[in-house]
């Protein structure tokens, strides 16, 4: 512990002052703050360290019942159970001050119904964050107490299941993140338009909705994945982050199939600050269906990172992901991801050189990276063709998909010319 | 920086530098890009026009002492150049709390003081990083904190958990046990012999209440078994298989441990899969070996028969206890075996009060 090597030794004896306790005299936003840094379980123990620390544990705001908080040595599910209920009321019962932080996560914790004591408990006390994550068993039904939670500007749920009563929303909340959630459809709109403050929103694999309409005049953030008909934005002027993934192919699917409906655009039209997007899994394929135009009628300006995953030979995700490059004028980084299980069906491929509407120049493109290619002719002809149109590009990273040995991929993308000079391509091991 | 140095600095140059001063009266001058970092600092030269002069200098809180200063500046030193990568700074970070605790003490201290709030979380970070996991013993003994709980507050926290039935049973047995030392002790005053007092079993029975409980060092395990062996010694009742109980208590008690943070990020909730959800039912301890209690050679004292039934209440108990309060009444007595036998009576004279509830 004692390590000085690299600096003086202190200049005044110090002999006399050694005994002194130092840390207990150190103010007490320290001494809070040092408690936080601790786990739960190490915190409640200072309580019989000295008099001066026998209750200030209590006061620490944030109580985080996580598996470190208590380890459990026995693989009995009732015992498990009580004891973490018993720790858990313990704790809150002892507990004196405000709590503005309540994360509840173990491992073994199922949705018993003693959660709805304690959140009843919080319910009333201004907590600001709170965090449930049921690792195992079935969704646990959050008590409606739960949506009188005025001052919360953080909420996590994991494998809950949602029922709000009527109510006026979360007016303080910032940040929503809920995975493996229930939810009605219209529980989900009010929630939404419930939260004006809301920035950042996290949605993985939930159900009991499928329309996302997202209204957030203050959303910064969002991440979504998971099963769902569509999505629209309305008052989100100020995202500027956004990762979708659709987890289900919807190529003959009749829903999506209208006509005439140009989804590419509506996605867009209230999406002016984007700039950062990723497309996942299949959600290229939803913004192909319908009319793609060439370009977007307002370009997105602030675009600097695009992470596309689509389909090569699909002629309408190869349009789709083209209009998105070309509306995106100032895009430095593009990461396109090959849907491997599609890769090898050949289809017609959209001839990028000869025709006209398709040249432009990706002008402030530097960093491209293409991931899970097989070398067919579909993929070549678009890495060409962004070679060929990126002036400023310094490296293009190539890893194949691991099936496929290289060797004929290599050759082929050594003849592409390069619109830049110093572009350098590498050619990465599967 | 010396006053020397001070004569030859031209006067353009003066601006940037700060005095400052420390509460033991000595002024020194500081560049002050590497001052101002500090933003009490920048407050008093900003809004008070402060540190322009030797006759102006800023006066800083009394926790700062030179020495401090200077640690603290080399920090500010460190960090307010621009453009060094993340991994620059947390390396620096790591060195530069390489201190004893003492002195990160006081470094916390006057980073607050000078309100050098990274300087502060630094700190604080590594003042916890020392407390976690240790005992309530080892603890103290770092940081000289005062051991001014008496054991009867020590024990409180089990106070908490009266209505459970388990709980009660186990204070029956206190008393049982109490009631059994009382009268050996009738004894020993009548046979004064010995000087010492005779500790073993309440001593035992704490440990007993530790149980399989995680905490305890290798180090300590041997020092138990010392006091146990010399304890033998003097008893020739005492069991054989004591001390290999103890150890494998204690061995035992670290493996849940470890498993568990090898585990955490295996079960981290996260976007990728429903699949976690359905895992993480069992296999996710090792084995606990139990200490079976396969003592054959069975004492028909009483004494030991309520040893082994606190024992297997202590288990029982530690299988649903709030883990933290078993090591937060176990830590307590383990190093003053003679302390606690004086108190003793005293302290299991109130569980029983507790008990007759």
């Amino acid at each position: 512990m004692t390590n000085m090597m690299h600096r003086d030794p202190p200049k005044f004896p110090c002999d006399i002052e050694t005994e002194l306790d130092r840390i207990s005299s150190l103010p007490e936003h320290i001494l809070e703050q040092i408690l936080l840094q601790l786990s739960l379980r190490d915190a409640v123990r200072t309580c019989i360290l000295s008099k001066k620390w026998r209750y200030r544990w209590a006061k620490i705001p944030h109580l985080v019942f996580d598996n470190n908080c208590l380890t459990l040595s026995t693989q009995d599910q009732g015992l498990i159970k009580n004891k973490l209920v018993n720790v858990v009321d313990h704790i809150l019962l002892l507990h004196h001050g405000p709590i503005y932080k309540f994360k509840l996560s173990h491992r073994d914790l199922l949705g018993v119904p003693d959660i709805d004591r304690w959140i009843l408990h919080l319910s009333r006390i201004p907590i600001k964050e709170f965090i449930l994550e049921i690792w195992k068993g079935q969704r646990y039904k959050l008590p409606s107490c739960l949506f009188s939670y005025e001052n919360l500007t953080h909420l996590e749920l994991f494998n809950c299941l949602l029922k709000p009563p009527p109510f006026k929303g979360f007016r303080n909340l910032k940040s929503l993140d809920l995975q493996h959630i229930t939810l009605a459809q219209d529980a989900f709109e009010n929630l939404i338009s419930g939260c004006p403050l809301l920035e950042r929103l996290t949605l993985m694999n939930f159900d009991g909705f499928s329309h996302l309409n997202i209204n957030a005049p203050n959303l910064q953030f969002f991440d979504i994945g998971g099963v769902f008909d569509d999505v629209s934005f309305e008052n989100t002027f100020q995202l500027t982050l956004v990762s979708i993934g659709l987890y289900e192919n919807v190529k003959n699917d009749p829903r999506t199939a209208h006509g005439g409906y140009w989804k590419l655009l509506s996605f867009f039209a209230n999406l002016p600050r984007i700039r950062r997007l990723e497309v996942q899994s299949y959600f290229l394929q939803y913004l192909a269906v319908g009319n793609i135009p060439s370009k977007l009628p307002k370009p997105c300006i602030d675009l600097n990172y695009l992470s596309i995953r689509i389909n090569f030979n699909d002629l309408e995700e190869n349009a789709a992901a083209l209009c998105l490059l070309r509306s995106a004028p100032n895009l430095q980084e593009l990461e396109m991801l090959a849907r491997p299980e599609e890769q090898n069906s050949a289809v017609t491929v959209t001839k990028f050189s000869e025709d006209d509407k398709w040249n432009c120049l990706f002008g402030q493109l530097q960093f491209i990276k293409i991931v899970g290619i097989s070398g067919v002719k579909a993929e070549l002809d678009f890495i060409n063709f962004l070679l060929s149109n990126s002036p400023m590009l310094e490296r293009m990273t190539i890893k194949p998909a691991p099936t496929n040995g290289g060797w004929e991929m290599v050759k082929q993308l050594l003849r592409f010319r390069r619109a830049s000079v110093q572009a350098e391509i590498v050619y990465l091991d599967p | 920086m010396s006053e020397v140095d001070m004569a030859v600095i031209k006067p353009e140059m003066m601006k940037s530098y700060v005095w400052l001063q420390t509460t033991d009266g000595s002024i020194q001058q500081v560049e002050q890009e590497v001052a101002m970092f500090c933003p009490f600092i920048c407050h008093e030269v900003l809004q008070k026009g402060m540190g322009s002069s030797k006759s102006y200098a800023i006066c800083l809180p009394q926790r700062v002492n030179p020495a401090m200063l200077s640690l603290v500046l080399d920090y500010c030193r460190f960090h307010q150049v621009p453009g060094r990568s993340n991994k620059e700074r947390k390396s620096f970070d790591e060195k530069f709390i390489r201190m004893d605790t003492k002195r990160l003490c006081e470094l916390t201290s006057a980073a607050d003081s000078l309100q050098l709030k990274p300087l502060v979380d630094l700190t604080s970070r590594a003042l916890a990083r020392i407390i976690e996991g240790k005992t309530p013993e080892e603890i103290r003994e770092i940081f000289h904190l005062p051991d001014d709980l008496t054991e009867e507050e020590k024990l409180e926290p089990l106070k908490n958990t009266t209505d459970d039935p388990r709980i009660r049973l186990l204070n029956r047995l206190y008393a049982k046990k109490r009631k059994e030392l009382r009268e050996r002790e009738k004894l020993k005053i009548v046979e004064a012999e010995e000087e010492r007092v005779d500790d073993r079993s309440v001593d035992e029975l704490l440990s007993f209440i530790n149980g399989g409980n995680g905490d305890s060092k290798v180090l300590k395990t041997s020092k138990n078994k010392k006091k146990r062996r010399r304890r033998k010694d003097q008893q020739k009742n005492a069991s054989h298989s004591e001390v290999a109980e103890t150890d494998e208590r204690e061995s035992n008690g670290l493996h849940p441990m470890c498993h568990d943070t090898e585990l955490d990020d295996e079960f981290r909730p996260s976007s990728s899969g429903a699949s976690k959800l359905q895992d993480g039912e069992d296999d996710i301890f090792a084995p606990k070996v139990e200490f079976d209690d396969v003592d054959d050679e069975i004492d028909p004292a009483l004494k030991e028969k309520i040893d082994r039934e606190v024992e297997d209440f202590a288990r029982r108990l530690n299988s649903v206890w709030p883990e933290r309060m078993q090591e937060l009444l176990s830590f307590g007595q383990e190093r003053r075996p003679v302390h606690f036998a004086v108190n003793g009576n005293g302290t299991l004279r109130r569980c029983g009060s507790a008990e007759q509830k």
